[in-house]
């Protein structure tokens, strides 16, 4: 019987679930049957110069997408990016525009970034205020900030250094793109290869187990919010390189287009589960729909009607895999696993 | 009370002094005190209510008790986190079995007691393959078999559950297992497998306190048998010089004879 487990957890080589990555590969199946759909509809659609437009375009929310992964894996959610971006991406506009030193901007820009994360992720794992609620406020209450710093003015003209960032390219490759890519690889690696990363599937999963097994929770959730606060900081800087400007209205309504990639990605909006590489497949998704969209000449208007809909239909489908509706539910009973003596399985 | 008397030959692992815990005006555990000798297997019965389920929250740093004493091999110990317990030696197998289905079995059986590597010297990260090659040893050890390693727990069965929560014990250098209702909701063929590793856990030295309202499991199972009733110790008894009806008075009546 010993060997026999030894064999079987032979078998089993990497730590992941398995079923996580078909699904990957069927989200991967999804984005090329669209991208042919999109190409018959349309021809220019398969330019390179449309495929680097909308890896750019997907770049900014892979990058705030990645940490909402944590968030909504850690069982939470986070309203207040897009108000978050606006307000650090106003102030430290403003300090530059000021004469400060471009460097010294952008860390001050990060500090204020993880800070107001801090102080989210405190209201929602001390003060108890639940993530719907804590972080609705904050999505208001930063974008008023953001409105009274700028006073509604529109800032411009950022140093050629910052503007590298968003417009540059390296070998052809946009550098938000590589960013983006070498931010998604951090991201994976700090989600299933760290200790921070098992303690956020662990209190998105069973928070009273993880809290019994020592991890410590409210510590975790409130770095978790900060993580958020530093990582949509970076999508914010990169963003503004790219347009080099801001105002206290940019950003609008972002929240619901990456937690839609992240939920596309098959992560649990009820907690626990969740893949980074299924996120960057939905911020992918997102944008290719947009910008096909956007394409064919389907009105603005008519996009946040479609955009909308995905949303829902995502969440439709997380809760069907969940088995959430209680009378599909049924129609989907798992084959029980095998749990007699004799497991003569084990390539499983 | 404690029925110490005929163990002389026995050490003592765990010992509980006048415990109290009150819920308002509740006294949930009521001075209740007894010994916990090496290797044995201690059941504790009574009625729901009778106050076994706050005495091992008490004893797991769960819910910590209002006064009274514990030592643990004649030191005496402050359990108030589950931390402290973990530290005294002392594992408890909750209810719900404390177990997060969405991390898979090393992950979960190594959750708080993470073993990392240094990547570049410096960087900590996550020591998967020690952490899996442990659970291996761990399961052979106990004689465990688990065929899939790397599901999600939430795919396992109700008895493999049960053996990744006592995994998650074993890992320790633990001297006291306290078991709530470990046999609740499982198949006889899998009551079975818990039962054997529990005579497995004893031969290794471990003492194991098991609550159970199936009387049957506790006669085949334990040593001796504590029985509670609104809050009181009512008395504890070898199992091999008592019958069920003595036990079910004991439940029942709340008195020894």
């Amino acid at each position: 019987m010993p060997s026999q487990t030894a064999i079987a957890a032979a078998n089993n080589i990497g730590h992941a679930d398995r079923r996580w990555i078909f699904e990957g590969l069927g989200l991967t199946a999804v984005i090329v049957v669209l991208a042919v759909i999109f190409t018959l509809i349309n021809p220019r659609f398969a330019t390179v110069a449309n495929f680097t437009n909308i890896l750019t375009q997907a770049s900014f929310f892979i990058i705030i997408a990645v940490g909402m992964t944590f968030v909504i894996t850690s069982a939470g959610i986070d309203l207040s990016v897009g108000s978050l971006l606006a307000l650090v991406t106003v102030i430290g506009f403003g300090f530059i525009k000021g004469g400060m030193h471009p460097a010294l901007a952008v860390a001050l820009m990060f500090a204020l970034g993880g800070f107001i994360g801090g102080l989210t992720g405190m209201l929602i794992a001390f003060v108890k205020i639940p993530p719907f609620i804590a972080t609705l406020g904050m999505m208001v209450g930063l974008r008023g900030l953001a409105l009274v710093h700028s006073a509604g003015n529109m800032l411009f003209g950022l140093p050629p250094s910052l503007t590298w960032l968003g417009q540059g390219s390296i070998a052809g490759m946009p550098v938000p793109v590589i960013i983006a890519l070498l931010f998604a690889l951090f991201g994976a690696w700090l989600f299933t290869h760290t200790k921070f990363g098992l303690h956020v599937r662990a209190i998105g999963g069973n928070r009273e187990a993880a809290r019994l097994a020592g991890v410590p929770v409210n510590f975790v959730e409130v770095m978790v919010y900060v993580l958020m606060g530093l990582v949509t900081t970076l999508g914010g800087l990169i963003m503004i390189a790219r347009i080099d400007s801001t105002q206290a209205t940019i950003a609008t309504g972002m929240e619901i287009h990456v937690i839609a990639a992240v939920i596309i990605g098959g992560t649990s909006l009820f907690g626990g589960r969740g893949t980074i590489y299924g996120t960057v497949l939905g911020a992918l998704l997102l944008s290719m729909m947009t910008n096909a969209l956007v394409i064919a000449g389907v009105d603005f208007f008519w996009q946040l009607v479609v955009m909308g809909a995905i949303v829902l239909i995502a969440v439709a489908i997380n809760n069907l895999r969940e088995r959430r509706i209680p009378t599909l539910a049924l129609l989907w009973r798992r084959q029980p696993t095998g749990g007699g003596v004799n497991n003569s399985n084990p390539g499983g | 009370m404690s029925g110490g008397g005929t163990q002389v030959a026995t050490t003592k692992v765990m010992r509980v002094v006048d415990l109290d815990k009150s819920y308002g005006g509740l006294r949930a555990v009521d001075s209740v005190s007894f010994d916990v000798y090496r290797g044995e297997i201690l059941a504790l019965v009574g009625d729901n209510g009778a106050g076994k389920s706050t005495l091992v929250k008490a004893l797991a740093g769960a819910q910590p008790p209002d006064s009274g004493r514990i030592e643990i091999e004649g030191r005496p110990v402050q359990l108030r986190t589950p931390r402290d317990a973990d530290a005294a030696g002392i594992g408890c197998l909750h209810q719900g079995l404390g177990l997060v289905d969405a991390l898979n079995v090393p992950e979960n059986v190594f959750l708080g007691r993470e073993l990392q590597t240094k990547i570049l010297g410096f960087i900590p990260q996550l020591d998967h393959r020690r952490m899996r090659e442990r659970t291996i040893e761990l399961l052979e050890r106990f004689g465990i078999n688990l065929p899939r390693l790397n599901d999600a727990v939430v795919r396992l069965s109700g008895g493999q559950r049960q053996t990744v929560a006592i995994s998650r014990l074993l890992l320790q250098d633990v001297r006291v297992v306290i078991m709530d209702e470990p046999m609740a909701a499982l198949g006889v063929e899998e009551g079975r497998r818990v039962l054997d590793l529990v005579a497995n856990m004893r031969a290794r030295g471990i003492s194991v306190i098991v609550i159970s309202h199936n009387l049957e499991h506790v006669f085949q199972l334990a040593d001796r048998i504590a029985v509670m009733k609104n809050g009181r110790l009512v008395g504890i008894v070898e199992t091999a010089s008592t019958t069920r009806d003595a036990v079910v008075r004991m439940i029942t009546f709340g008195q020894l004879h």
